[in-house]
């Protein structure tokens, strides 16, 4: 051990409960101005409820030390591979907080809410645009829930006796490196998933081929893919599929790259989900909200879940209402419309970019990804990314750093040490182990992207240098590192009852 | 790409308008392309097959300033006419409940720091969102009554549906009873999930606006997976939980899901003290605006012994390299990123910000604040609906016991109780018959702590005077 390295680390924050205080409260309500009416006995608690009770002053203090003990975007360098972490813009925090939208009940009369639903209508149109698909819902609360609702839908297609009419259809195919979520959305559908095979980071065509019956259903695939790589053959690959009578879905969640350069219906895309928390900026929340508004082709149309935001009269004097009236849906996909509050600002970041700046969003994320991949490929080894060779990267890269990993460290001391310089570690061991996956994003400044890649030859140069240090590393964190294997040996989830 | 103005050395050029977002200046650009060694970012795209490239400008409307954008947006809001105003009297509620929040609620979680951050893999750089759900945890395990909870799903219906999957694969059984008392919402929604799958939705008919024991008694059978019961159910009723599942458990493998209401747990019986396996619902009254619906939080907490079937997130405690106690992700093999197809949900982002907005609220309002919350529902719901069966012509539509919210039944249209409404400035309910919980004459009132004696006498006159 070189106890010279270790650090002090905070104080740890008391949990909310180990302030508590009996009889300390935070907030008032008004007196109680009507009668009293008497308990029903048989249906009323007799134990009590073990909530904290806290000062208003404490309260804050809690919370914003704990703010304190949290990496951010609006605090950090986030180069989250596959998660898209830009710029929130606080615009888009404020609008989303004005009373006349978060008032709003949800089964309020149509006349009631014309405004939240012209906003709806119109990012329902703008989503389709930027799809080149022909109708979209914005119902699915996350991109996962947007699988979800798109593979049924694929079902129903295929159930239609009118319509697809191959009910055996019941295979989905992913690539292997495709995200768990697509693998899971199959089984709450009840789809077999089937993987293809890669070749090189790319779909090997000769498997496709293979695979592909009379049984597929569907292909779901991520283009640029999960390695960071547009795939080319993507004309081949919806060929072959729709030859064979199956659909192409698209899983959006890398559509930073090519939004408003290259759209997914005219690569052969039938049915696809947006992450508007990945590429229109709503913010992670810690890990939520999101949203996964789904975009589709004509003959898919029918099946879409109730209700759908519609306009009649004219666009001089239109009327919004929600249709319920769609007898082939798939029927409801969760309570109520959707992420009303998420969709807004997802309108906001639209609007505020418009069409040329989208476009700029996408090739300033490819210019920075490529920039960043570029300062760093002497010393970190990227298997898809050789300028010598005209093979860049999309919007992000995998690194799969073998010559450093050979001296003794591990991916995740690596990962730990970004921590020590207020860098947000990148994605690790997926989707290939060893690996780490790197997502500058556009909105990162080049002095940003240049301390990165300082920092990460900095890392390199320490493995060779003090490989101890980084064992032992974060340094400079709340708190050393976690021993998450004891986590899920005996899992200590709830704080025992006082 | 033909298209494509930017990037090209010794082009000038206009900014984009996305310069807010986007920082890197012209001449910046030029000097990252030099180092790439390309001349323009067209040639990173080149592996994109020609007729990939979109050959136009998208059809959107043109960029917007901030200054313009906040125009738009008034403009936007100035045509709706929010029930959660405080320039009106909203008396809705079915699933969505105008309760009091805490300012401080908004301006802690409003902090960057809680908002910009991801799903809390990187366990060492995010403490604070760790103990925050951490702390959520053990409040909704207490608030059920129950042994453990997750870190959020996204919303009531999904996190019920999420629920019933999982006593699906808990039990190895394919039949599930729900009580037709439940939200028609969820209930529709559970039919969605469980259409393709090897399971099947058996409703059980309610009696007097509640289900009975002897109608669970008569639909258990050896293949029944799960009861579903709300309470209070979509009519304001209490159920007798205890009783349907005890009536439930005399299968045994079959597992007993309550839909609480957060706030009415404050007071009456909880899931975990009635027999409850396993509660999910909607956690939107606990500090969640009303917000047409969304973004709202699933809530989903059970029985320690069902800890690793658990859809979504969950945080352990744990010890850092020191002995400090720290906070991490934890039984992850469960779910979707590590175990794919055989993941117990497909749930990777949640409601991580408003699983957030509850742990703050359940704070700021301590155990006395929530419990007076609940208590004032309770009386201000009763005066109200003593008030209303004094009018000629309104009854209760249901004798059981109820919290904060009821049916009546109306001598005219709901709708036009509603429309009268509107001159007003009272929200009075909702109309039965469009929810599809009963007739165009009915109309379901939730009154919560919120609401006045001068708004429910408001309310009062209203329907007094909508009497003809």
């Amino acid at each position: 051990m070189d106890s010279s390295n270790r650090r002090q680390h905070d104080d740890d924050v008391p949990l909310i409960f180990e302030r508590s205080a009996p009889g300390a409260k935070a907030v008032d309500l008004p007196e109680l101005d009507v009668p009293e009416t008497p308990l029903p006995d048989a249906v009323i608690s007799d134990q009590p409820l073990d909530l904290p009770e806290v000062g208003p002053l404490d309260l804050v203090r809690h919370y914003t030390h704990l703010a304190a003990r949290n990496f951010s975007v609006d605090g950090n360098f986030y180069p989250l591979g596959s998660c898209t972490m830009k710029f929130n813009p606080p615009i888009n925090e404020a609008v989303a907080s004005w009373p006349a939208f978060i008032d709003v009940h949800p089964l309020q009369p149509d006349e009631d809410v014309q405004g939240t639903l012209a906003l709806l209508y119109e990012l329902r149109n703008w989503l389709a645009e930027i799809a080149g698909l022909d109708e979209v819902c914005l119902q699915p609360c996350a991109g996962a829930h947007g699988e979800y609702t798109a593979l049924k839908m694929i079902r129903a297609y295929f159930t239609d006796p009118k319509a697809g009419n191959a009910p055996q259809r019941r295979v989905v195919l992913a690539p292997d490196t495709a995200h768990g979520t697509n693998l899971a959305s199959c089984t709450m559908c009840g789809a077999n998933v089937v993987t293809v095979a890669s070749k090189d980071g790319l779909v090997d065509l000769d498997d496709l081929r293979r695979l592909v019956n009379d049984e597929t259903a569907a292909m779901m695939i991520t283009n640029p893919n999960t390695s960071g790589q547009f795939d080319g053959q993507i004309g081949d690959i919806a060929d072959i599929l729709h030859a064979a009578g199956a659909l192409l879905y698209l899983d959006g969640a890398n559509m930073n790259a090519i939004v408003g350069v290259s759209r997914p219906g005219d690569f052969g895309v039938d049915i696809m989900h947006y992450n508007t928390h990945k590429t229109f900026s709503t913010p992670h929340g810690c890990g939520g909200p999101g949203a996964g508004p789904i975009a589709v082709r004509q003959f898919l149309r029918a099946y879409l879940p109730v209700p759908q935001v519609e306009m009649r009269g004219n666009r001089s004097n239109p009327v919004y209402y929600l249709d319920y009236d769609r007898p082939q849906s798939i029927g409801r996909v969760r309570s109520f419309f959707g992420q009303f509050g998420v969709l807004l600002r997802c309108w906001a970041y639209i609007a505020a970019c418009g069409p040329d700046g989208l476009r700029d969003v996408a090739h300033t994320a490819v210019l920075n990804a490529n920039y960043l991949a570029t300062l760093m490929h002497d010393r970190f080894e990227l298997p898809y990314f050789d300028p010598g060779q005209k093979r860049f990267c999309a919007h992000e890269y995998v690194s799969v750093p073998k010559t450093l990993l050979a001296q003794g460290v591990t991916l995740i001391d690596i990962a730990k040490r970004l921590i020590d310089f207020g860098i947000h570690p990148p994605t690790m061991h997926w989707p290939v182990h060893d690996c780490l996956m790197i997502e500058p994003t556009e909105t990162e400044s080049k002095a940003t992207l240049d301390r990165f890649a300082q920092v990460m030859l900095t890392i390199a140069e320490e493995i060779r240098s003090d490989a101890n240090h980084l064992r032992q590393a974060p340094h400079k964190a709340p708190v050393a590192r976690l021993d998450e294997v004891a986590a899920a040996r005996v899992p200590v989830l709830t704080v025992a009852p006082s | 790409m033909g298209n494509c103005c930017h990037g090209r050395r010794g082009q000038t050029q206009i900014r984009s308008p996305a310069v807010n977002y986007v920082q890197i200046t012209e001449e910046q650009r030029l000097q990252m392309l030099d180092r790439i060694g390309v001349d323009s970012v067209d040639q990173l795209y080149a592996t994109l097959p020609p007729q990939c490239l979109l050959g136009h400008p998208l059809d959107l409307p043109p960029a917007q300033s901030e200054l313009q954008l906040q125009n738009s947006l008034h403009r936007l809001g100035a045509a709706n006419r929010p029930a959660g105003s405080p320039d009106l009297a909203c008396f809705l509620g079915a699933g969505a409940y105008d309760h009091f929040i805490p300012a401080t609620v908004n301006s802690l979680t409003a902090k960057g720091e809680f908002v910009t951050a991801y799903t809390p893999y990187q366990a060492e750089a995010s403490q604070g969102a760790l103990q925050a759900f951490f702390e959520f945890q053990t409040q909704i395990a207490r608030l059920t009554g129950l042994d453990v909870a997750n870190a959020s799903l996204y919303e009531g219906a999904t996190a019920v549906a999420e629920a019933v999957l999982m006593a699906i694969s808990v039990s190895a059984r394919r039949h599930v009873l729900v009580g037709e008392t439940l939200h028609p919402h969820y209930r529709q929604v559970l039919e969605s999930y469980l259409s393709d799958l090897p399971a099947e939705l058996v409703p059980l008919a309610q009696t007097g606006g509640r289900i009975d024991e002897q109608t669970v008694r008569d639909a258990l059978d050896g293949d029944t997976a799960c009861l579903v019961i709300q309470s209070p159910n979509v009519y304001g009723q209490i159920e007798d939980w205890s009783a349907l599942f005890a009536a439930a458990h005399k299968q045994d493998r079959t597992l007993t899901i309550a839909v609480p209401n957060p706030i009415a747990c404050a007071l009456l019986k909880r899931p975990g003290d009635c027999g409850a396996d396993i509660a999910a619902g909607e956690g939107q009254p606990l500090g969640i605006p009303l917000q047409y619906g969304g973004p709202y939080l699933g809530l989903f907490a059970a029985r320690r012994h069902l800890m690793r079937k658990l859809p979504g997130r969950l945080v352990g405690q744990t010890v850092d390299g020191d002995g400090r106690r720290g906070f991490c992700l934890t039984l992850q093999t469960r779910e979707q990123h590590i175990r794919g197809a055989k993941a117990t949900s497909n749930v990777c982002t949640n409601q991580g910000l408003l699983a957030l907005r509850a742990t703050v609220y359940l704070s700021a309002m301590g155990k006395q604040g929530l419990r007076d919350a609940a208590l004032q529902c309770y009386h201000k719901a009763h005066y109200a609906a003593s008030k209303i069966t004094a009018l000629d012509g309104y009854q209760l539509a249901h004798d059981g016991p109820f919290f904060h919210e009821f049916m009546v039944d109306c001598p005219v249209y709901a709708q036009s109780i509603i429309d009268a409404g509107r001159q007003r400035d009272i929200a009075p309910g909702i109309d039965c018959a469009k929810l599809g919980i009963g007739n165009e004459n009915q109309l379901l009132i939730a009154v919560t702590e919120k609401r006045t004696a001068g708004q429910i006498d408001q309310l009062c006159a209203l329907l007094q005077e909508t009497n003809c």
